[in-house]
């Protein structure tokens, strides 16, 4: 029988990738989004005909219910979020609205009118926040330091409740950061990648802008915020295996996923521009105006769970990672016209 | 002349805190919801004549799911301190309106923080979060401070826990004076009716008196760490007193079991109870043989908190506390004030008049 897969956030960096995924495993795919995001160019637009689109906002509970009911899923997949921390500061209550309430109103849903359903929630390493313990593991309290990690951590604790509570099949990974040459142009790995291409092809204004809308290169520089943040990156196509093959377990389970590998914006800033034959230092700067108003700790994984009962291992590495993010830049801004960060 | 905000003065908490801050002097203003019957028993006391000069206390109409209304209300009293105790607050009621229970509980706890922000009053204005011993839910340390790790098991602690965590950051990256209380349980005279020892003093009080005839109850063995409202309420006010803005545990360190309670309780009207049966069938007998406690399942949480015990030290070290009223005092006084009303119904009901029945 044909299994009916269920995706919030059809038009982002995951969703398109675990649409690809899924339709390669032989799923009928629905795909929840806004009206007026599928009618963009987004990350799925090349899945159009080949998924089911169901219109809906994730702030209205009818919508989500309605959109379980059409899709009658085997699995769900909730990855619909405000996706970025930096910006939850000044955009705290609908961050909680989208990454909090909206999934309890999906588990509600799922309660009423689909508990056999098997339900994947996207948490967050950003939960961690200031972890005490490094690497994190899923038994690491949570400290979470801006308002899109504290609305991480609510729907992660609803997420066990109704797990634990309801009995029903509620999974979550807890993801580390995951890029992709489909990441949007507001996420700082895209924007390095985007400034290594300018660098490559000599650009000094680059076309787009920052969410400040500015050029996000300017007078030949990339502005960016605290360059010794440092982070466990891997690559989306690898997480998004990882999310699937939570659904498959015997259980319900948190699982950690990540690379266990830590590195710094600035070796990320050195293999972005490298790989087009620069030196970064000369084209990146530090604004203390992008730095963020609390700092996230030092988050690296533990993945050893995901490891050994998943058998998941990342296939991409991170400098393979990084080029691939700086060619694909380096394409589009050979061909295509600028695009604007929403 | 200090100004005080208190959201949820209807309320146990409001109640009292708002009598402790017209006696140090404050203006206080106090935001109740608009409801289809009165809801300002436990404030009546208190509330003056909107007719008479130099009043000290006021009340908004208002609700913590209406940010308009709550950017509104703050920007016209300018308050110097907002105590957030306004709470959608019944654990086992938050599993069937846990949307709403997040919209009041955590949503409203970030646009009170966010109202302070953007009216420009982060340096004025001293902020007190609810927070609630329920956070430690599935408890990872005994006893619990406030450096043990939360494990909450409700949709109400999630959301208590969000409303502790956006308090925490909103103090760190803004610098406002903002701080939780993580209070044990406190009850009083006053507590709602629904919650399990208000529930059991005021059901045995009328089963003395004949008015009712048992009393069905969930878990007789969670165990909590029961306080007096009017004692916590001081350190509520005492945390935003300080010279830094920190959090802290409020508890009295000791603990008993449901059925502790209700044994208490029972002594304390001259009623004596043998427990029978084990489970779901056990029964508290009194001595004439009749059945006056029952378990009922329907009382059973989805997920249980089995345990909850405080260790207040900090709050003793930092804030001089002292918890006043021991439990074997606070049932007394619960238990006290129930035989009042359950005599006057008593009497009503003698004289052919209707008395009302309580049911949950």
């Amino acid at each position: 029988m044909v299994k009916r897969a269920l995706i919030t956030g059809i038009t982002g960096q995951d969703g398109s990738y675990l649409a690809e995924h899924l339709l390669e495993r032989g799923y009928t795919v629905f795909g929840m989004t806004r009206r007026e995001s599928w009618f963009r160019h987004h990350n799925a637009s090349h899945l159009a005909g080949r998924i089911e689109v169901l219109f809906g906002d994730m702030t209205e509970g009818v919508d989500i219910a309605a959109a379980v009911q059409d899709a009658r899923p085997d699995e769900i997949y909730n990855l619909a979020s405000q996706s970025r921390p930096g910006e939850s500061w000044a955009r705290a209550p609908e961050t909680l609205l989208i990454n909090g309430l909206a999934a309890i109103r999906l588990f509600e849903a799922v309660r009423h009118a689909c508990p056999a359903a098997r339900v994947y929630h996207a948490s967050s390493s950003e939960m961690f926040g200031l972890a005490e313990q490094v690497p994190q593991n899923e038994r690491t309290p949570f400290n979470p330091q801006n308002p899109y990690a504290a609305a991480k951590v609510y729907a992660h604790q609803m997420a066990r409740i109704y797990r634990e509570s309801y009995g029903l099949f509620i999974a979550t990974g807890i993801l580390f950061n995951h890029e992709s040459e489909r990441r949007p142009l507001h996420f700082v790995t895209q924007k390095i990648a985007c400034g290594a291409a300018c660098a490559a092809l000599g650009i000094v204004e680059s076309p787009d802008l920052n969410e400040r809308g500015r050029p996000l290169v300017e007078h030949g520089k990339l502005a960016l915020g605290n360059l010794s943040v440092a982070r466990d990156w891997g690559h989306a196509r690898d997480f998004v295996r990882a999310m699937w093959l939570i659904l498959q377990q015997p259980r319900a389970e948190d699982f950690v996923v990540g690379t266990g590998v830590v590195h710094t914006l600035a070796d990320l800033c050195r293999v972005a521009y490298a790989h087009v034959g620069c030196d970064w230092h000369a084209h990146v700067v530090s604004d203390p105006a992008l730095v963020r108003p609390l700092e996230t700790g030092r988050t690296v994984a533990d993945p050893r769970r995901a490891r050994e009962q998943l058998g998941w291992v990342p296939a991409i590495d991170f400098e393979t990672m990084v080029r691939g993010m700086v060619d694909a830049q380096v394409a589009r801004l050979r061909s295509a016209p600028a695009t604007h960060p929403d | 002349m200090k100004k005080a905000l208190i959201t949820g003065i209807t309320g146990q908490d409001g109640a009292y805190l708002a009598e402790l801050l017209l006696e140090k002097g404050y203006e206080v203003h106090g935001i109740k919801r608009r409801a289809s019957l009165l809801n300002t028993d436990r404030i009546d006391h208190l509330y003056q004549d909107p007719h008479v000069e130099h009043r000290r206390m006021f009340l908004h109409y208002g609700d913590l799911t209406d940010s308009t209304n709550l950017i509104r209300v703050i920007q016209q009293v300018q308050p110097d301190e907002i105590y957030n105790l306004g709470a959608m607050s019944h654990v086992a009621v938050s599993f069937e309106v846990p949307e709403y229970t997040a919209n009041a509980d955590a949503l409203g706890a970030l646009r009170i923080l966010e109202a302070i922000r953007l009216l420009g009053l982060e340096r004025k204005t001293r902020f007190y979060q609810a927070s609630s011993s329920e956070l430690y839910g599935l408890v990872q340390q005994v006893p619990q401070s406030e450096t043990t790790p939360f494990y909450p098991r409700s949709p109400y602690a999630v959301a208590k826990l969000y409303a502790y965590w956006i308090t925490v950051n909103y103090r760190e990256a803004y610098g406002m004076y903002a701080c939780n209380g993580i209070l044990f349980n406190h009850e009083s005279p006053i507590r709602g009716e629904t919650f399990v020892t208000r529930k059991i003093t005021r059901a045995l009080a009328r089963i003395k008196l004949g008015l009712q005839e048992c009393l069905y109850l969930g878990n007789l063995d969670a165990l909590r760490d029961w306080g007096h409202a009017r004692d916590y309420v001081e350190m509520q006010w005492l945390m935003l007193q300080q010279e830094t803005p920190e959090d802290y545990v409020i508890a009295t360190g000791e603990q008993h079991s449901v059925r502790e309670f209700v044994v208490a309780a029972a002594a304390e009207l001259g009623m004596q109870i043998d427990w029978s049966g084990s489970g779901i069938d056990e029964t508290g007998i009194d001595r004439h043989g009749q059945v006056i406690v029952r378990v009922d399942p329907r009382y059973f949480r989805p997920t249980e908190v089995d345990t909850l015990l405080g260790d207040c030290s900090k709050a003793r070290r930092n804030l001089g506390w002292t918890p006043r009223t021991g439990f074997a005092e606070l049932v007394a006084e619960m238990v006290r004030e129930d035989l009042k009303s359950a005599e006057r119904d008593e009497l009503v009901k003698r004289h052919g008049f209707p008395a009302y029945d309580y049911h949950e």
